[in-house]
């Protein structure tokens, strides 16, 4: 790692310690890092360790310091009386009152462990302070028990206190050995526990790292606040520096359904061309859906394998006249179209059957119906329903863009014209091929396909001249152009998709993670 | 529409010219046929036909038939489709035949000797026309036959069921007919096109041999084909006699373009049909028509002259006689697709190629417009988004369990859906009438995406409404929830809240029961005096259903201009 990387990898812990490191001049403990630094000893301890592994310091000395202080008894020896003071207390109470006192009288009272208490007699005997006379009666001498008091300075001097075992005078320390708590004596006064003391010094890396970190001027804080502002004691802190090559944390944010973004600039683009948005019903009649678009009800397209069918009711309870009639004699013997029609007998019943729409053209044929603008030019988004089994490539329901263009000067020229726009609008296509086609309702009609920059060779749409025994029984009187726009593999490559069922999926996380790439 | 398999070679000699892949598929323009496959290794084509009106493209020697008319710019002449005099050969059609299967049409095709990749192809034309023009064989059906083995008359007739036996083709021992309709695969399969009447459609000859049992299966000793048969007797049976006339017409000619020769037979019919008692058969059907010239260049937009556009329909296989200002055009015998003026215009521009016609851009100003409703809802979606909602969006076909028993509505009226009667998955078989159990759907996917979920969705749905001529009616809804610890109803109406602030409506909460949420916190929403919604804290019950374990708040109202 350079110097650089070293430098931007620092946490502002390791940048203090390496900082007071370099002051300091000299290897320092971690006691003494933690006053100097202000830290907590626990992040004096994670950054020295980080700081190890870094090689940006070394471990300079280690000393092993036996260390005295209370235990547990000691406190309460130091609070209330040693067992030794206790009895001679005891004892002295007794002869004051003219009584005596046995070594079973003091066990009886229960006041210390049995073993403390014969410690401690055996003690004072040797101190000479206490004599044993017939009968097992204690009796105080004049003379008074030295290593009582000794102990009393002691559990005095270690009150909330800690002192190395090498500090205390030679009868101490071998006072303090003899009462210090140990294995199979648990009960003793005082504890002895062995202090490492580490220093660390800078190695030479860790030197040139810290003198280029400049965590030692002022005081460093992480945040800037309305305080600081207001006041302008902002003057006097530095602001630690972020290691800002790491990744952030992620945001829970509102955004645009990719794919619904990818049809919102579908309908952008078409609004911008002129054209206007026609909405429909997701529930609409065969007539509709089909027979106004001039499909014989014999179509292969209209069996049941095919479209999806209302459970209740099944049938609408009226189609409009005049178009009912019209578009029946449009299919029986072409009415007053100049057609001479499918030729056979038209079911108005199965006209009323309804069904999920199949078709955004239904949409157009019903616009058609409704004194549309001529000149005019209509588009609808529409969820349309197929009867196809769900995999990679079939969804139930998808969306259809599609839409029409009426008008005196609508025919098969104007129709490449309008899809020679499409081209270049809907997918930045330069070089595109017109092929002959077949839908029910056009004649004649046109496969567009277009070379796409991003995905080659693709059929973008089918369209055509509505034919006249779709317009005629519908009240128009002028041509129209009829057309439809396959986007979806545009949009599942734009957004990086391989299965038709991904652009609507419950996957929140997919969701939050899919983005446009063009 | 149809595929089909074609073989380079094959098709190369019916067009009379050396091709290459590229070459054929640029050719498949003219027949609006799309390549979906070559295999180099045997010179196999799949080859997808898009046009349902014109069969006689279904087929290799159709297909080869419209190129090599283009192409060579001359017409091709099938001379029996002309011929006047009486054939030599006679089928008769029996009194009674008419209520179940009235029409047939036959001829012989001599002279021609079967090939493998010939009796192919002519049993892959067989079985397109009759599955798919023939409607799986109700309205047509196709018989070939060892021409030898017959001997004329033929009698078309019915006859009573147990009285007959013959072998089918596939079995080796004789049965009745209702044997065949009963253990016969294309019994079992096409048996449904008949009535279960005792009598039953037989084709038979003058020794009593039974040809076919129409249009079930041929009789195996007469009906099977093998390669090198010399001689053929080709049969349609129908219910609709221009459809009959026009598969024999079809089946004709591709023989013909395969070197046989077409020996016509006279149908005799016990009544008149709409060809007369006898129909002569292959018949030309197609009549000469008068059209207007300036209907097709207005339909083109360009003004190509009569001459242009005679020699357009004459290369594309049409008979044309031109006056002034209209043109007397008649099509070939194996088409009949001829309904409207424009039929011939697109052939006209299919003939001349699309790429000879210069695109314009319509010249008319038109102002676009959103509708009022998706303006709204992308107001909508754009306050959503501010607000910090991720959008959703979702197929709306769900199954009953998601849509209503999940959502505690079994039995009530929230709990009425558009259910749909052919559902091919238990999964798709319902409308959605409310967008909520969506965004719970998505919850239930995505417990691991972290937290918090805010999520909405705006859109349609279908409302059952017998009141109404559809029985149901389309509105768009917005569904939004927060999904998260803590989820709450104050939370969720303090979004609701401002999103009525900003769309400037006035807006009420009436305390209320909905099963889907939690008594005691939840709200009608109500816009002047129409309830347009709910607002609450979903029942744990619901949350249960869709094992989801995070508290969710929510509202679902409709969008109203």
């Amino acid at each position: 790692m350079d110097t650089t990387a070293l430098l931007d990898s620092l946490h502002p812990l390791e940048a203090k310690v390496l900082t007071i490191l370099k002051r300091a001049n000299k290897a320092l403990s971690d006691g003494e890092l933690a006053h100097a630094t202000e830290l907590d000893p626990s992040q004096v301890s994670m950054a020295v360790g980080w700081l190890l592994t870094k090689q940006l310091i070394v471990l300079a000395t280690e000393h092993i310091t036996p260390i005295v202080s209370l235990s547990e008894t000691g406190e309460t020896y130091r609070q209330t009386t040693s067992p030794p003071e206790w009895i001679l207390q005891s004892i002295q109470e007794h002869q004051t009152r003219g009584a005596r006192v046995t070594v079973k009288d003091l066990q009886a009272q229960n006041h210390f462990q049995p073993t403390e208490l014969s410690r401690a007699i055996g003690l004072l005997k040797k101190d000479q302070a206490i004599r044993l006379v017939s009968g097992g009666v204690l009796e105080t001498t004049d003379t008074a028990s030295v290593t009582t008091q000794a102990l009393r300075n002691l559990l005095t001097q270690l009150a909330e206190n800690t002192q190395p075992l090498t500090t205390f005078p030679d009868s101490d320390q071998a006072l303090i050995r003899q009462y210090a708590v140990k294995r199979g004596s648990a009960q003793e006064p005082f504890r002895i526990e062995d202090e490492i003391l580490r220093t660390y010094a800078l190695t030479p890396e860790g030197q040139t790292i810290s003198e280029l970190t400049t965590s030692e001027s002022s005081k460093e804080t992480s945040q800037l606040t309305p305080d600081m502002l207001k006041d302008g004691s902002w003057r006097n802190y530095s602001f630690r520096k972020y290691s800002i090559s790491l990744r952030p944390p992620r945001l829970a944010v509102g955004r645009r359904h990719p794919y619904r973004e990818f049809l919102d600039s579908v309908k952008q683009k078409l609004v911008s061309m002129g054209f206007q948005e026609m909405r429909g019903e997701l529930v609409e009649t065969e007539f509709w859906d089909m027979d106004a678009l001039y499909m014989p009800q014999f179509h292969p397209a209209r069996a049941i394998h095919d479209v999806y069918f209302v459970k209740n009711p099944t049938h609408a309870k009226s189609i409009a006249e005049p178009y009912l009639s019209q578009v029946a004699d449009a299919h029986r013997n072409g009415g007053t179209t100049g057609s001479k029609g499918w030729q056979y007998p038209y079911d108005r019943e199965r006209a009323r059957r309804l069904i999920l729409r199949s078709q955004g053209t239904a949409v157009s044929a019903k616009t058609l119906a409704n004194n549309p603008d001529v000149p005019g030019k209509y588009f609808s988004i529409a969820r349309c329903f197929r009867y196809d089994q769900v995999d990679a490539t079939h969804a139930t329901d998808f969306f259809q863009v599609e839409g029409i263009v009426l008008g005196h000067d609508i025919h098969f020229r104007t129709l490449l014209g309008l899809l020679n726009l499409f081209a270049s609008e809907m997918a930045q296509a330069k070089e595109i091929r017109f092929l002959p086609a077949y839908f029910p309702f056009t004649e004649p009609s046109v496969e567009l396909h277009v070379r796409h920059p991003h995905l080659g060779w693709m059929e973008l749409g089918g369209a055509g001249l509505f034919r006249p025994e779709v317009t005629i029984p519908l009240g128009v009187n002028v041509p129209v152009i009829a057309w439809g726009l396959g986007l979806d593999r545009m949009a599942m490559v734009a957004l990086g998709i391989h299965d038709i069922r991904d652009l609507f999926t419950s996957d929140l996380e997919a969701v939050r993670n899919m983005r446009r790439k063009f | 529409m149809p595929t089909i398999s074609i073989f380079h070679n094959d098709f190369e000699k019916l067009v009379g010219r050396r091709a290459d892949v590229n070459q054929i598929e640029s050719w498949l323009q003219l027949v609006k046929g799309e390549l979906k496959d070559h295999n180099p290794a045997n010179g196999e084509l799949r080859i997808e036909l898009q046009d349902s009106n014109r069969p006689d493209l279904w087929c290799v020697e159709g297909i080869a038939r419209q190129i090599r008319l283009v192409l060579d710019a001359k017409p091709i002449d099938y001379p029996f489709l002309s011929s006047k005099s009486r054939a030599k050969r006679r089928l008769t059609v029996l009194p009674g035949i008419e209520i179940v299967r009235p029409f047939v049409a036959a001829c012989a095709a001599t002279g021609h000797q079967v090939t493998e990749e010939g009796l192919n192809q002519l049993i892959q034309t067989q079985e397109k026309l009759a599955d798919i023009f023939g409607r799986k064989r109700q309205t047509v059906s196709i018989g070939i036959y060892r021409l030898a083995a017959i001997t004329f008359p033929v009698t078309y007739g019915l006859v009573k069921s147990e009285k007959t036996r013959f072998t089918p083709l596939g079995f080796t021992e004789k049965m009745t007919p209702q044997e065949i309709l009963s253990v016969h695969p294309k019994g079992l399969e096409y048996g449904a096109q008949l009535s279960q009447a005792d009598d039953v459609p037989l084709l038979w000859d003058k020794e009593g041999q039974v040809l076919s049992f129409p249009p079930i299966i041929n009789s195996r000793e007469v009906g099977e084909v093998q390669i090198g048969d010399q001689d053929l007797l080709l049969e349609v049976t129908g219910t609709d006699l221009p459809m009959v006339l026009l598969t024999l017409n079809i089946l004709a000619v591709n023989l013909a373009d395969r070197g046989a020769t077409i020996d016509p037979i006279d149908v005799v019919y016990p009544h008149a049909t709409a060809f007369g008692k006898t129909v002569n058969t292959p018949l030309d059907m197609s009549k000469s028509q008068r059209i207007s010239l300036k209907a097709i260049e207005h339909a083109l937009g360009t003004s190509l002259g009569s001459e242009v556009i005679q020699q357009a329909l004459s290369n594309y296989g049409y008979q044309v006689k031109a006056t002034q200002h209209s043109l007397s055009v008649k099509m070939p015998a194996y088409r009949h697709d001829l309904m409207h003026v424009m039929d011939v215009a697109e052939d006209v521009a299919i003939s001349r190629g699309y790429d000879s016609f210069t695109p314009i851009m319509p010249g008319h100003f038109t102002v676009g417009a959103l509708s009022s409703l998706e303006s709204l809802s992308d107001q909508i979606r754009d306050l959503m988004i501010g607000f910090g909602f991720q959008e959703m969006f979702s197929n709306i076909l769900a199954s009953r369990t998601e849509l209503v028993d999940r959502m505690q509505l079994t039995g009530t009226p929230q709990g009425l859906v558009v259910e749909v009667d052919n559902a091919m998955s238990e999964s798709y078989a319902c409308l959605r009438s409310s967008i909520l159990p969506f965004l719970l759907r998505v919850e239930a996917a995505s417990p691991r995406s972290f937290y918090p979920h805010l999520l909405f969705e705006i859109g349609e749905v279908a409302i059952p409404d017998m009141g109404v001529d559809l029985g149901s009616r389309t509105t768009v809804n917005l569904s939004a929830m927060i999904a998260q610890p803590g989820a709450s109803f104050s939370e969720i109406h303090s979004y609701l809240d401002l999103l009525m602030y900003y769309l400037v409506r006035e807006y009420r909460l009436e305390p209320s029961t909905h099963p889907s949420f939690l008594d005691g916190r939840v709200g009608t929403i109500i816009c002047g005096n129409r309830e347009l919604g709910y607002i609450g804290e979903l029942n744990p019950e619901v949350l249960e259903a869709w094992q989801i374990n995070m508290p969710i708040a929510a509202f679902e109202f409709q969008i109203k201009i």
